[in-house]
């Protein structure tokens, strides 16, 4: 039997400039003048969310924080920073951190430092979750956007054993970080370390994360990718020999309001596509043309594509059809996860992307309520995964 | 392992080599006759770019700098002048530092590789971070001129139905080799400015009067570090003088290999 769980991924949006602004400007991420952004609103915002936070750790929702820069799609712009606020805030839940962006991080020791201490203030409830990132964190990190998915590698590893190397000093002398003197203090609450997570559809890389049993989130990857994503993640661990995973190492993030009646859920829920609307405007030069953004061989169909252009006709009602919303009532968005569920082949964590655009706290606040009390209750002990009508689809 | 490079070859006599910028020398580009006029043009591919591979070992400028001395020591005979352009003119300072024994002449053509102004002034506009529209406006004197089949700085904003995928894809791979070299610091390596004064070869810096990527002002101050160098700008030129002006590009460098054969 299963037990899903639900966890509320918040990024803490800032979409008070100007539409005309926002119009205008090259890129939302990455070069937008921070006079847009009203450190006394923002302030209100931080208070809104750590009321949401207080609420999902009395009604069980876990908590995913993230980390973005320079724009208005999110305000965390150091998750480490935010997750020990939150590690300070609440007592019950578990806390993701999906992540700090080790890709722009020079010394991820100094990131294993971070998250053990969070790990001891929070008494044992961290996950740490990996990013690969790319794009404008890539101009606001001045980050080498080449040979990024080996540096994570890399960064993940000596993370790794900087949490579960006890014995004193150990050296490290990698292709892309050096530290001849790793030592953290303190060591992390959990033995042999927290939980590790990574969001990717790219196969190889989910392969890889078969191979390590981190849990593989992905994010808005609809039906087919996700499918395809858990399977190639199943099958490296086959081929390795290891044992079959849990659903608990598959995870799926999607928008999701949860209203009285379907209606209201779809009219508050059309707020959430702001964020492929609106948050992602990028300018050329920090998404198609980047370096490193797509693999040459796919640069005619990126370019002659116009890979950066806008979606523009985001409904609920399609994004819900795609498998990238969750969207209703209590009962209808425990169907929907029960289906999505079904259709890729089980899954144990959905992350709940709700307060996002002009979204209001109270909103907010309502979702997150009905989810716990009216959504979560639906998602328990569920039966396994009836593999022919998989395949069957 | 010395790695394999694409070479364009063209013309004979005393050898030319020609350190590419951006994108490696297009056979089609103007220049390269006129050039070959005064001797045996040899024109690599740096790895990663056009179809030199890339070696899973190369990551920096370092590798590049000692990959031309790997150059230089096949070129046959003992009288060799270097041609660096744009990105290829820091490699070739870098080389030229070291004092190839069989280097006679250095031309190097709107070079980036130093730092010259203060920690808050930008001397070379970041190439990856800036809209390909500005990046074009800045690095041609006249944009409509540009060589059939030739790709300079601010090469996205030509693409047309016009370019094939095969170009596409060359593109894209030169545009990621470049970035693994040169992201940061930009363009520049902060311990070359001190070493420019071991340069021991009669040395030409050439400037487009109208280069918005690297101004003339950079230029002269860059031929100031080099021992002995004259300093010249073309006119009606940008970032790429050999480009725009392939005459007058090719008239001043034959002066240098005239005046000192």
């Amino acid at each position: 039997m299963t037990s899903i769980e639900l966890w509320n991924h918040c990024e803490n949006p800032y979409p008070f400039v100007p539409a005309e602004v926002l119009d205008a400007a090259d890129s939302v991420r990455a070069s937008l003048p921070n006079k847009y952004c009203d450190p006394h609103i923002a302030a209100r915002l931080y208070d809104e969310i750590w009321e949401e936070y207080r609420l999902c750790d009395d009604i069980g929702l876990h908590i995913v924080t993230n980390e973005h820069h320079s724009g208005i799609n999110n305000l965390w712009a150091a998750s480490p920073v935010i997750t020990g606020i939150v590690a300070s805030l609440t007592r019950k839940v578990r806390i993701l951190s999906l992540g700090t962006l080790v890709t722009v991080r020079p010394d991820p020791v100094r990131v294993a430092t971070e998250y053990a201490t969070i790990d001891v203030i929070s008494k044992g409830r961290l996950d740490i979750g990996f990013v690969k990132s790319g794009a404008t964190e890539m101009v606001s990190g001045n980050a080498n956007p080449m040979h990024i998915r080996e540096r994570e590698w890399e960064a993940i590893d000596l993370i790794d054993k900087s949490l579960t190397s006890h014995e004193g000093p150990f050296s490290w002398e990698g292709k892309f970080f050096t530290h001849p003197h790793v030592n953290v203090w303190p060591r992390p609450y959990q033995s042999p370390r927290p939980d590790f997570w990574a969001a990717t559809s790219d196969l190889p890389t989910c392969a890889e994360l078969g191979r390590r049993g981190y849990v593989n989130t992905l994010l808005f990857g609809g039906y087919d990718r996700t499918r395809k994503a858990y399977d190639a993640y199943k099958d490296a661990r086959a081929a390795a020999g290891l044992p079959k995973a849990g659903e608990d190492r598959f995870s799926y993030m999607a928008f999701c309001y949860v209203g009285d009646t379907d209606e209201e859920a779809m009219r508050i829920g059309q707020k959430i596509p702001w964020f492929l609307t609106v948050s992602i405007k990028s300018s050329p030069q920090f998404s198609k043309f980047q370096p490193g953004a797509v693999a040459p061989e796919m640069a005619p169909a990126a370019w002659r594509g116009g890979a950066s252009k806008r979606p523009t006709d985001m409904t609920v009602a399609s994004l819900i059809a795609q498998g990238q919303m969750f969207c209703g009532n209590p009962d209808t968005v425990a169907r929907q996860i029960k289906e999505f569920r079904q259709r890729v082949g089980g899954v144990g964590r959905i992350i709940m992307m709700t307060r996002q655009g002009l979204m209001t706290h109270e909103q907010a606040m309502k979702s997150f309520n009905l989810a716990a009390n009216d959504v979560l209750p639906q998602l328990r002990d569920l039966p396994p995964i009836d593999e022919e009508l998989r395949v069957a689809r | 392992m010395k790695p394999e490079l694409e070479i364009l070859r063209r013309g004979s006599g005393r050898p030319i080599l020609v350190v590419h910028g951006v994108n490696p020398v297009s056979p089609r580009a103007p220049f390269l006759d006129r050039l070959a006029e005064h001797g045996a043009v040899v024109a690599p591919s740096h790895p990663g770019f056009g179809a030199s591979a890339m070696p899973p070992d190369f990551e920096t400028i370092y590798d590049l700098v000692n990959l031309y001395q790997d150059v230089i020591d096949d070129l046959p005979g003992d009288d060799v002048t270097m041609i660096g352009l744009g990105f290829g003119g820091w490699i070739a300072a870098e080389v030229a530092v070291t004092r190839p024994s069989k280097l006679r002449r250095l031309v190097l053509a709107d070079p980036v590789g130093i730092k010259i102004g203060g920690r808050e002034d930008r001397d070379i506009v970041h190439f990856f971070n800036t809209r390909p529209d500005e990046l074009t406006r800045r690095a041609w004197h006249d944009p409509s001129r540009i060589p059939e089949g030739c790709y300079g700085l601010g090469w996205q904003s030509t693409i047309d139905d016009r370019m094939t995928d095969a170009e596409m894809v060359s593109l894209a791979r030169n545009w990621d080799s470049l970035c693994l070299y040169s992201w940061t610091p930009h363009m520049y390596n902060p311990r070359l400015k001190p070493w420019l004064r071991r340069i021991d070869v009669p040395t030409l810096v050439l400037w487009g009067e109208s280069d918005g990527i690297v101004t003339p002002d950079y230029g002269r101050a860059y031929a100031g570090l080099i021992p002995g160098a004259r300093f010249e700008t073309i006119a009606q030129a940008g970032h790429h003088p050999e480009l725009e002006q392939p005459g007058a590009f090719v008239d001043r460098v034959a002066r240098l290999m005239e005046a000192y054969r």
